[in-house]
């Protein structure tokens, strides 16, 4: 695969006088897992549906897998969208049949990999159910299966995992890892900031529209590292408290949880203590995407 | 197209297996069977027998009152289902007169009587009035039946008193017997004339059940992709422009299922009443065409109505204004039957909306109609279809995507204007 599967060049689209993005840039390395990532009205469906075409963008120009318009690469994608259902009516071989074939696959291609999809999310003795009457989990399960059956290169994916139990979601998440691990790129966005750190290769912050910051995770966390540590000692602590260099103490289980001043060196920490305690453990705690957003725009991202 | 070709074929067979598609199709029998009675209906009370009407007379020219008698005898022995019975009044001299006329137009008036006759006094000699009265003016044929049978009296009088003998007259006043052909069809033939006003209602309500009703179908369809959600799913495969006219073939499909099925039956109907030949080869072509453009027209306006809102209730309020489009030619059949040449017709012919209603409805009560018309009429409304379509597609792609409120008609106009 080619290139970037998807470059998005400062695209806005405005409601009313409501922007709901504002000039956005972005670039999505292939074969990654790309998060959306921002607190819900950031823009990220919003993003994602420009992407999918589905509402034209006031300004800015999007490329998908290579192409300016969206309808020549429909067929490679699969897009999960935040807002999603299948047809009540019909059955669970059928909805994936039409969406497969929507997609463009032929008879033969879909009663292959139809089986084996069913299968592998344990839904085999389901196929010809109807799909309501399927629980909410499955449900979600067979949209999964509706995405992927076309074995797209890129996947776009709105909050896929919202309302799923923890073992669905452990299933659903290795099939994504797999699928990254195939060479496919996808696009994962959700306001679960947690989730996104456990998966996301790359990650792009948006907040009210606009790009808060955007790069590999490994980049992002060490642009803002963080100036908490993480120690265990043995001995007595509270002159801690008093150092210079410490803004505050944090006590956790038997850990301590120190943020230092502004500036202020771990190493410089270390040497100051390590004469007057034993050091049992001392880490340099990585800051969460959670506490860099927070860095970074501020309590008005808390939920 | 092909993606269009898909999403037709989904709608088509997921439409056909609905409870509600296949009651339709049970229901088509049962609609043609009234429709059935109601033209025999219809021919009983033009022809069928009707209760006798009761008739007081006051007679003041004595002279007559042999012939009016036998006139009354006479009319009731050859008409046994129009009967008229006559109860006579006397009296001698106008003061008393006066008081009697008084009191039997109080009797009509309280429904002792269906009417009154008085008669005064030297009708021979065109001095004396006639008066009838009664309640039932929207009876139109009592009285000049009533009439008629004085004047017959009146004259038969004035024979006998010129020794002409009545029978001789009615002999040399013999008329020649004469059929109406109608040549309006291929076929010359003389036709149940009931039956011919309501050809080109059947072919009205053909035409209305197929372009309204059916688009119901499809704004239904809309309304429950979007709220099931699955709107959003199927635009990751095709365009919201491929996914509306995918939506519009699938259900057009079915349209013209239903349609041949009931035009089936229609023409079933219309032929038993001996005038199945005005359905002509022509005719077919013309319906077809403009069941093809009236369908594009009124399905668009419902698949962006239905895209708006988020169920029936809602698309209630924005459907109003093509629902009273629709309905005027419903309501304005039978001046556009009598007169299909007539102005209103003309006019409401080039309204594109009600166009197909229209035009099939001339076209069936008057085959001549100008070609110059249909023509035009045909290229309005296919002018119509693109514009209308094109606004439908800007709503529908903004309208599928909104929950919550809906649009009012001037919010969806922004829509149109504004993407």
């Amino acid at each position: 695969m080619p290139g970037d599967p998807l470059v998005i060049d400062s695209i806005s689209k405005s409601f009313g006088s409501v922007e709901a993005v504002c000039s956005l840039s972005a670039k999505l390395p292939p074969g990654c897992i790309y998060g959306f990532l921002g607190p819900n009205g950031a823009g990220k469906t919003t993003t994602i549906r420009m992407v999918m075409d589905i509402i034209h963008p006031d300004s800015g120009q999007l490329r998908v897998l290579g192409q300016s318009s969206i309808e020549t690469v429909r067929d490679r994608i699969g897009y999960m969208p935040e807002e999603r259902g299948l047809y009540r009516k019909m059955s669970v071989k059928n909805v994936i049949a039409y969406l497969g074939s929507l997609h463009g696959m032929d008879k033969a291609g879909l009663d292959r990999a139809i089986p084996r999809w069913l299968e592998r999310m344990e839904l085999s003795d389901w196929g010809d159910k109807k799909v309501e009457e399927l629980s909410r989990g499955m449900q979600q399960k067979l949209q999964f299966i509706a995405t992927v059956i076309n074995e797209p290169e890129l996947l776009i994916l709105d909050e896929p995992f919202s309302g799923l139990d923890p073992l669905n979601l452990d299933l659903l998440k290795n099939i994504v890892l797999g699928l990254r691990d195939e060479g496919r790129s996808v696009i994962f966005s959700t306001h679960m900031m947690e989730q996104a750190e456990r998966i996301c290769d790359y990650i792009l912050l948006i907040n009210n529209g606009q790009k808060v910051i955007d790069g590999s995770l490994e980049q992002v966390r060490a642009q803002y590292k963080s100036n908490a540590l993480l120690v265990e000692l043995e001995g007595e602590t509270d002159f801690i408290r008093k150092l210079p260099i410490v803004a505050g103490v944090k006590k956790e289980d038997r850990k301590l949880e120190v943020s230092l001043a502004g500036g202020a060196d771990p190493q410089e920490f270390l040497k100051t203590i390590v004469d007057k305690v034993r050091v049992l453990s001392f880490e340099v705690k990585a800051p969460s995407l959670h506490e860099i957003f927070v860095q970074l725009v501020g309590g008005e991202a808390d939920e | 197209m092909n993606k269009i070709l898909k999403v037709a074929r989904r709608e088509f067979f997921e439409t056909i297996k609905t409870k509600a598609f296949i009651i339709g199709i049970l229901l088509a029998p049962v609609i043609m069977g009234i429709a059935f009675l109601f033209i025999r209906f219809q021919e009983k009370t033009l022809t069928g027998p009707r209760p006798a009407k009761k008739l007081a007379l006051l007679n003041l020219s004595e002279e007559v009152s042999a012939e009016l008698d036998s006139a009354f005898a006479q009319h009731n022995q050859s008409n046994p289902q129009r009967q008229i019975v006559l109860k006579k009044y006397s009296e001698e001299n106008l003061p008393g007169a006066d008081a009697r006329v008084q009191e039997l137009k109080e009797a009509v008036r309280e429904g002792e009587f269906d009417a009154f006759l008085f008669l005064g006094k030297g009708v021979l000699d065109s001095v004396g009035r006639g008066q009838f009265y009664t309640k039932k003016a929207a009876d139109i044929t009592f009285f000049p039946s009533v009439r008629y049978l004085v004047n017959d009296a009146v004259f038969k009088t004035r024979f006998r008193q010129r020794d002409i003998s009545p029978e001789l007259i009615a002999e040399l006043r013999r008329g020649v017997p004469m059929d109406e052909v109608d040549l309006s069809g291929k076929v010359e033939k003389k036709r149940n004339k009931v039956a011919m006003m309501f050809v080109p209602l059947a072919f009205m309500f053909l035409m209305f059940f197929g372009i309204f009703a059916v688009s119901q179908v499809l704004l239904m369809s809309v309304i429950e992709e979007k709220t099931s959600r699955v709107i959003e799913v199927i635009l990751s495969a095709v365009s919201p422009f491929q996914l509306m006219a995918g939506k519009i073939l699938g259900i057009y499909a079915v349209g013209l299922c239903l349609i041949s099925l009931y035009g089936t039956v229609v023409y079933a109907t219309i032929s038993y009443y001996g005038a199945g030949d005005v359905v002509s080869a022509g005719m077919i072509v013309y319906f077809i065409i403009y069941y093809l453009l009236g369908f594009l027209l009124i399905s668009s306006m419902l698949a962006a109505i239905g895209s708006a809102c988020n169920d029936i209730k809602e698309s209630q309020t924005l459907m109003q204004p093509v629902m009273l489009l629709l309905m005027i030619p419903l309501f304005a059949w039978f001046i556009i039957v009598q007169r299909p040449e007539g102005t209103l017709a003309t006019v409401l012919s080039f309204i594109p909306p009600m166009t197909p209603l229209v035009m099939i409805l001339r076209l069936a009560a008057h085959p001549d109609l100008p070609l110059f018309q249909i023509i035009a009429s045909i290229l309005l409304l296919a002018a119509s279809v693109p514009a209308v379509i094109w606004a439908a597609a800007k709503i529908f792609r903004t309208g599928i995507l909104m929950y919550g409120k809906p649009p009012s008609l001037r919010e969806l106009i922004r829509w149109v204007r504004y993407n």
